[in-house]
């Protein structure tokens, strides 16, 4: 965690929640772990507003307590993954809207917005909001389906609850429950709508985004990609239905899948329609895609027909190289992608050798290395000869690569753009308060007046009120906004995909 | 007919000695020819020995108790320092003992052991009978290398074809990188059209480096003969940059193949701070700055 670090979790924060808030997270950001005294002494609020904003911060999942010591005390925490993942939330929505339609998306939205929420409430607030919506022949029951659906296929889990009464309470929650959805009666739902004093059957059982089971959708949508690319399609398609034959047999974030045999695979395929030339050559594409140099997926054993692993650790690996390349293509040429690629193949390499396998001038190979070596890109180990009394001494120079260094300090690139992107998007935004503010004082006497049946001449009239030029400068700074927003989400992407690589890599 | 024998003789004879000297290193005697080859009259030997001491195949010494000795001499080192005094010849030598690699003025010197002005004079002459030359070496473009003069530089003085007078020609050689992916990729995409499963696909994409060479000679972009093993390192840099695979077939033979990227472009190499290269200097004060920073400003700019 870094400096830059705590400065993005700072702009996130105040973003969202203000700048008192804010003030809060950084020092808890500063001192890791710290009781509700020692964070009044070192923000010097007053002790009511740290602790509304604690409870916002738990509420959302981005402060853990733990009992101190003293067991009457908690020690409150910052949970600073969680604080990035709401760059994510866009990613999020959309995901379970393509997977699973409207309905899913609106309950994600309700239960990331909320923080968490019960099933009962839940339902009836996207029905309501559906209702709004206008969307015709909608029943509660329908909202719950999708509910249901949801928490079976843990994208919503259970928030921990405690269980003995003690001041500082433990959280916990059973591996059973995650998944089990209280009986909801439909009945209960309608007569709470209309009247508020009928109790609602699950009030205490809290629900909330399992962020883990996104992330691995994310995973696999990489992987498939990556596949698509590499060979085609139908490749892609293959290796889809591999990793959703894994879950069967593997825990979801194992390095290595347990064998899938192929047939099962062949099976799957001709229950689609459209796959007919995957099938065709289906043992072919198998066949490439286990030959292929970088075999992520490797035969296994004969039995029934061979089956295959897919070698996830291994693949985000791969990816990570590539991604390194990709940004010392963009960010030097591509003689400096061909040094460090080299670089790779062969570690431990001297410079002399380097020039001539790479074919570059002399002069702008030593260049191109050591501005890599300067940016952290190359490493260099150096061999010292014991100097003897006579002659020149010899030392050799020879580079080599420590990936999981160099991909953190691309994550650390990540966090200064992303820092870069916000503050320079709030400075843009500061530039032109005055209009902005403008633009919404008039957007809330529309409302006001639209509310009060106003003929179309005195909103025209009120309208008016901002002038071109000023509707120019309001349409460009939407329109910057706008890019800094996906900015953000393709930044976002990219961090994903470093952070997967150091997921795997801690698993050993 | 008689002329013809007792030159085919003579022709029969002078092998035969040849050979007993390369048997004997350290030199033959007279008594030792006698005994080899005893039907040889005195007087045909002489002119014989004669002829091979004027053409160097032979070198004559004298023993210390007075008898002559033939040596047999290297044809490849029998370059003969006509008219030249001890030093000339000892430079000479020290210049052939370097073969096509060349040798530096400098360690001429420590091994001949003569001082700086001298030994100047003597390459000097050398160089103006045309026995040695000086070769400029592409590793260092000050330093000079003298061989001897019939010798053809080794490439790792010239550099091989990517040389023209010790500058690297980084543009022909980007040019054939090209021309090379281009190649495989069309290859690639014949092989796609043609059709007939992913196996059959794969496998006639690849590409030997000799089918590449034919393709670069047809093309006619290079004055320089390239040889196969130069193809074959422009085409590693072909695997290098990621655009081909290389696998080694069942013959041992390096086949190549166009290859697509895993990945696609990655976020932060399209943003302006992920190619940024003064990022380390940027921070929230300073000169450079996000809120000041004209990249970002030119960025938003453009649509």
């Amino acid at each position: 965690m870094s400096v830059i670090y705590g400065k993005v979790v700072s702009l996130i924060i105040s973003e969202r929640f203000g700048p008192v808030v804010e003030k809060i997270v950084s020092f808890l950001f500063k001192c890791q772990c710290s009781p509700l005294l020692y964070i009044k002494r070192g923000t010097e609020l007053p002790l009511s507003k740290i602790k509304e904003s604690l409870c916002v911060l738990i509420k959302y999942r981005l402060v853990n307590f733990k009992p101190n010591k003293n067991e009457n005390l908690a020690n409150y925490s910052l949970n600073v993954e969680n604080v990035l993942l709401m760059l994510r939330y866009p990613y999020y929505l959309n995901h379970a809207k393509k997977l699973f339609g409207d309905q899913s998306e609106m309950i994600i939205e309700e239960v990331l917005q909320k923080g968490f929420c019960s099933a009962s409430e839940l339902i009836i607030k996207v029905f309501d909001k559906l209702c709004n919506n206008e969307e015709r022949s909608l029943t509660l029951s329908q909202v719950k389906e999708k509910l249901v659906y949801l928490v079976t296929a843990k994208y919503l889990t259970r928030v921990p609850y405690a269980k003995e009464d003690k001041p500082v309470p433990l959280l916990t929650v059973d591996e059973k429950e995650l998944t089990s959805l209280p009986n909801i009666d439909i009945k209960t739902l309608v007569m709470h709508r209309k009247d508020n004093s009928v109790e609602l059957p699950d009030k205490n059982i809290y629900w909330t985004v399992n962020f883990d089971r996104f992330h691995q959708d994310m995973r696999d949508k990489i992987i498939v990609a990556a596949f698509n690319k590499k060979f085609d399609e139908n490749a892609g398609e293959i290796i889809k239905i591999f990793l959703r034959q894994m879950y069967i047999r593997t825990d979801p974030w194992a390095d290595v899948s347990n064998p899938v045999p192929a047939l099962e695979v062949k099976d799957i395929l001709r229950k689609q329609i459209s796959a007919s030339h995957s099938l065709a050559f289906f043992d072919q594409y198998i066949n490439i895609i286990s030959q292929e140099t970088s075999s992520l997926l490797r035969k296994a054993g004969e039995a029934s027909g061979g089956s295959y692993q897919i070698f996830l650790k291994e693949a985000f690996t791969q990816f990570a190289w590539e991604l390194v390349e990709q940004i010392v293509l963009e960010k030097y040429d591509s003689k400096a992608a061909r040094i460090f690629r080299l670089v790779k193949l062969k570690p431990y390499i001297e410079p002399d050798q380097l020039q001539q396998l790479a074919m570059i001038p002399a002069k702008d190979a030593k260049k191109l290395s050591y501005q890599l070596y300067e940016d952290n890109f190359l490493h260099i180990q150096e061999l010292r000869k014991a100097s003897a009394n006579n002659g020149p001494v010899k030392n050799f120079t020879l580079f080599h690569i420590k990936l999981e260094s160099v991909v953190r300090m691309l994550l650390e690139t990540c966090y200064k753009t992303l820092f870069n992107t916000m503050t320079r998007c709030n400075h843009e935004k500061l530039q032109n308060k005055r209009i902005i503010d403008k633009k919404h004082r008039i957007d809330t006497i529309l409302m006001g007046m639209k509310a009060q049946n106003a003929t179309e001449e005195q909103m025209a009239d009120i309208e008016d009120m901002i002038t071109l030029p000023e509707k120019e400068i309001l349409e460009n700074i939407s329109r910057i906004i706008k890019k800094f927003n996906t900015v953000e989400l393709e930044i976002d992407q990219t961090i994903f995909m470093l952070q997967m690589f150091l997921v795997y890599q801690k698993v050993n | 007919m008689d002329e013809q024998t007792s030159s085919q003789n003579e022709d029969n004879n002078e092998t035969q000695l040849i050979e007993l000297a390369k048997t004997k290193p350290e030199g033959i005697s007279n008594s030792d020819i006698k005994e080899h080859m005893p039907s040889l009259p005195m007087l045909e030997l002489t002119t014989i020995i004669n002829k091979l001491l004027k053409n160097g195949t032979l070198e004559l010494f004298k023993t210390k108790d007075n008898n002559l000795l033939y040596k047999f001499k290297d044809p490849s080192k029998r370059g003969n320092v006509k008219g030249a005094d001890n030093e000339e010849k000892i430079v000479y030598k020290i210049v052939e003992e370097a073969g096509n690699k060349g040798i530096w003025i400098r360690d001429i010197r420590f091994k001949s052991n003569l001082n700086m002005t001298q030994l100047n004079k003597v390459v000097k002459s050398l160089e103006t009978k045309k026995l040695i030359k000086a070769v400029k070496s592409v590793s260092a473009s000050k330093k000079k290398v003298y061989m001897l003069f019939e010798l053809e530089p080794d490439n790792s003085v010239t550099g091989g074809a990517w040389y023209q007078d010790q500058d690297f020609e980084s543009e022909f050689v980007d040019v054939l990188n090209q021309q090379c992916h281009r190649f495989l990729v069309e290859r690639l995409e014949e092989a796609t059209k043609q059709g007939g499963g992913p196996l059959l696909v794969r496998n006639r994409s690849y590409a030997s480096a000799t089918d590449v060479h034919k393709f670069i000679s047809d093309l006619g972009i290079s004055k320089v003969s390239l040889s196969i093993a130069d193809i074959e390192s422009i085409l590693y840099t072909v695997v290098l940059d990621n655009n081909a695979e290389r696998i080694t077939n069942t013959n041992g033979i390096f086949l190549y193949k166009a290859t697509n990227k895993f990945l696609t472009v990655p976020g932060l190499a399209k943003t302006t701070c992920g190619v940024c290269l003064i990022i380390d200097r940027c921070a929230n004060t300073g000169l450079v700055n996000p809120r000041a920073c004209p990249y970002l400003t030119e960025w938003l700019e453009t649509s």
